[in-house]
């Protein structure tokens, strides 16, 4: 190897070292906190290393709230969300790829709307609607007011993947006897899987870090979704910063799980069609 | 297997009509060609009896029942698209299966993810599987079965897109342009593999195409489309010795019939407005008239034997035949000047010794002329004359 191989080489580890340390850091430090006790926080300062004898501590802590129940209230939330503006917005996508039909363009227009209006805009009529439903205080009507939102973004994503399969493949499994139902969900749709992860990603996020509807909408505390339930934590007078960020360490850990999960089809996705094939 | 017939079928997009007054029946069990330039609608054509194109005004009868409105699974028929239009996702197993996989299916079978888990029961049904393995054992696509499109050659392709059309025993195969995608010497293995399969099948083959030596080579008739109008509807022998018209004498041949304008005299002819010719045979009694003739049927001679003096501009060597390009002079023995007019080709056999730029002849048998008139470009008879 040269010198100038060498060089290169190393300068390009130490670049994706620095990248990775600043993608890293404040999950370390986060990791850290949680593990100060209060007194350090507030008063000596934050030690940079971990301290992991105070992590019975901070179990005991996170033991007084009811984070397994905030967690799986946001992931109800969060997948539920998912899986409406997914069913939807392929229906709707394939409508609107496939479809000639009136006033397509203003449909278009409307969901893109929708992404202009701030959701803090529409927080007060859609109390009320929600009180006239009976959907105040119920995640269902989270999940609802998650979807009027994610499901837009869910509809341009897939109706775009949709445009580029082909009209003659469709056409193949009709004359190959597939009613139009099943053309979607067993031609279109494995065709466009990474542009579903893609949507995917965007409605669970969109439902995982949801906190403005849910602080309004949910009253009862079981209901909370681990956003609200963080921000709970923050007092008048006192903020256990430690079980905040113990609590924020749990919650990021199966949204991490699911990008997980789900980042090797959206690779594939960006990659697909870059070469002749 | 059902007897098409076509009335008066018409298709328009919006104010642009591709079609016009389309008539023409197709035979049970025959190979029936379409046949013109790109834009024609023929592929047009082809989707209407499909179902996959609405048909604008006519009617389209499957065996004498009006079909304009049925869904394509009702017309029973096989599709081989240009594109192959094979699902990508599927391994070739799962790609030839799918017809008969989607026959096998009840109502309830479509539900999502019930769908996956049905189809997957399916395909190891014995009936399915083995007619699969039958139909990939008949194209030799056997060792490529668990392969994805992806990894498949174009020919390969092109087979897969042929067994899942064949699988399911459809009355009418529907091929729309399916080698264009192929090089010359797998075009031509298919299409001599196509037409064994239809004597071996014996079903009725549609078969959109601009390629005329595919027309000429598999079908038993062809219909010559331009502009969505039917110009001729015959064998393929009948098209190329009579054709109706100068567009199929143009478009059949390669290189197409000679056409030159003609005056007709009560002592011969004149062509291309300068060349003075005998001509002891028949003729059109009109005064103005196009002349035509096959290449095969002009004879290239020395300069002064023939009756058409011309020049050697192109010359063409085939191997086991020339074909040379010749240009038309005025025959006036002092000044042998080119006249304006298209290339005359004269196809001989073996390898002459011509050098572009010299001077010849050409000569032709009275017989073997062909005449058309002169503003329409329809063929002349001169028995009805």
């Amino acid at each position: 190897m040269t010198i100038k191989n060498l060089t290169l080489k190393t300068l390009r580890y130490l670049l994706i070292g620095i990248l990775v340390v600043m993608a890293g850091f404040p999950v370390y430090w986060m990791a850290a906190t949680a593990l100060s006790p209060n007194s350090e926080l507030y008063g000596t300062g934050q030690r940079f290393l971990l301290q992991p004898q105070n992590l019975f501590g901070l179990v005991t802590e996170l033991g007084q709230v009811p984070i397994g129940q905030w967690l799986f209230n946001t992931l109800l939330i969060a997948s539920g969300g998912t899986v409406l503006s997914l069913t939807l917005g392929s229906l709707a996508g394939y409508a609107l790829s496939r479809f000639k039909f009136h006033g397509r363009g203003v449909v278009g227009f409307l969901l893109f709307m929708t992404q202009v209006v701030p959701e803090a805009l529409i927080l007060v009529p859609l109390y009320a609607m929600f009180i006239t439903f009976g959907l105040l205080n119920s995640l269902t009507g989270l999940v609802l007011a998650n979807v009027g939102f994610s499901l837009p973004v869910a509809c341009f994503v897939l109706k775009g993947a949709m445009d580029s399969v082909p009209y003659e493949i469709e056409e193949s499994a009709i004359i190959d006897n597939c009613p139009r139902f099943s053309v979607l969900t067993m031609i279109i749709l494995p065709l466009i899987a990474p542009s579903i992860a893609a949507a995917a990603v965007v409605s669970f996020f969109a439902g995982w870090n949801e906190f403005l509807f849910a602080s309004t909408f949910l009253s009862d505390r079981a209901n909370w979704p681990a956003s609200v339930g963080l921000a709970s934590f923050v007092g008048q007078y006192e903020t256990p910063m430690s079980a905040v960020m113990g609590t924020a360490l749990v919650f990021s850990i199966p949204a991490i799980v699911f990008f997980l999960l789900i980042q090797r089809k959206i690779v594939a996705g960006l990659t697909a069609g870059a070469v002749k094939g | 297997m059902p007897a098409l017939t076509f009335n008066n079928v018409s298709k328009s997009f919006g104010d642009n009509t591709v079609i016009k007054a389309f008539n023409a029946e197709i035979h049970d069990g025959e190979f029936l060609v379409l046949l013109g330039p790109s834009g024609c609608g023929k592929s047009t054509l082809l989707r209407m009896i499909a179902g996959l194109s609405d048909i604008t005004s006519g009617q389209l009868l499957f065996d004498k029942i009006v079909a304009n409105d049925w869904e394509p699974k009702q017309r029973g028929v096989a599709f081989v698209f240009q594109s192959y239009a094979l699902y990508p996702h599927m391994t070739v197993r799962e790609n030839i299966a799918f017809p008969l996989i989607m026959d096998a299916f009840k109502k309830w079978y479509h539900l999502p993810i019930v769908n996956i888990v049905a189809r997957h029961r399916l395909m190891r049904r014995k009936d399915i599987s083995d007619r699969t393995l039958q139909m990939a054992r008949q194209l030799e696509l056997e060792p490529l079965l668990d392969r994805r499109p992806s990894g498949l050659s174009g020919g390969q392709r092109q087979r897969v897109a042929l067994a899942r059309a064949l699988v399911r025993n459809p009355a009418l195969y529907l091929l729309d342009e399916p080698l264009s995608n192929l090089d010359a010497k797998l075009r031509t293995q298919m299409r001599s593999e196509i037409s064994a399969l239809h004597h071996k099948v014996a079903k009725t083959f549609v078969y959109v195409t601009h390629d005329q030596v595919e027309a000429m080579t598999m079908a038993n008739r062809i219909i010559i489309m331009d502009k969505g109008i039917v110009q001729q509807v015959d064998t393929p022998d009948e098209i190329y010795d009579n054709p109706a018209n100068t567009f199929v004498a143009k478009f059949i041949g390669s290189p197409p019939m000679n056409l030159i304008p003609a005056s007709i005299r009560p002592d011969g002819l004149k062509l291309a407005g300068q060349i003075a010719v005998a001509h002891d045979a028949a003729k059109p009694t009109r005064r103005e008239a196009t002349f035509g003739i096959r290449p095969e049927k002009l004879r290239l001679k020395a300069k002064g034997e023939g009756r058409l003096p011309a020049r050697v501009s192109i010359i063409e060597r085939l191997g086991a035949e020339t074909v040379i390009g010749c240009s038309l002079v005025t025959d006036r023995k002092s000044d042998d000047l080119l006249i304006e007019q298209d290339l005359v080709f004269v196809r001989v056999s073996g390898n002459p010794r011509m050098q572009i730029g010299e001077a010849c002849s050409v000569d032709y048998g009275a017989e073997d002329v062909l005449w058309f008139d002169s503003d329409s470009g329809e063929r002349i008879s001169l028995k009805s004359e």
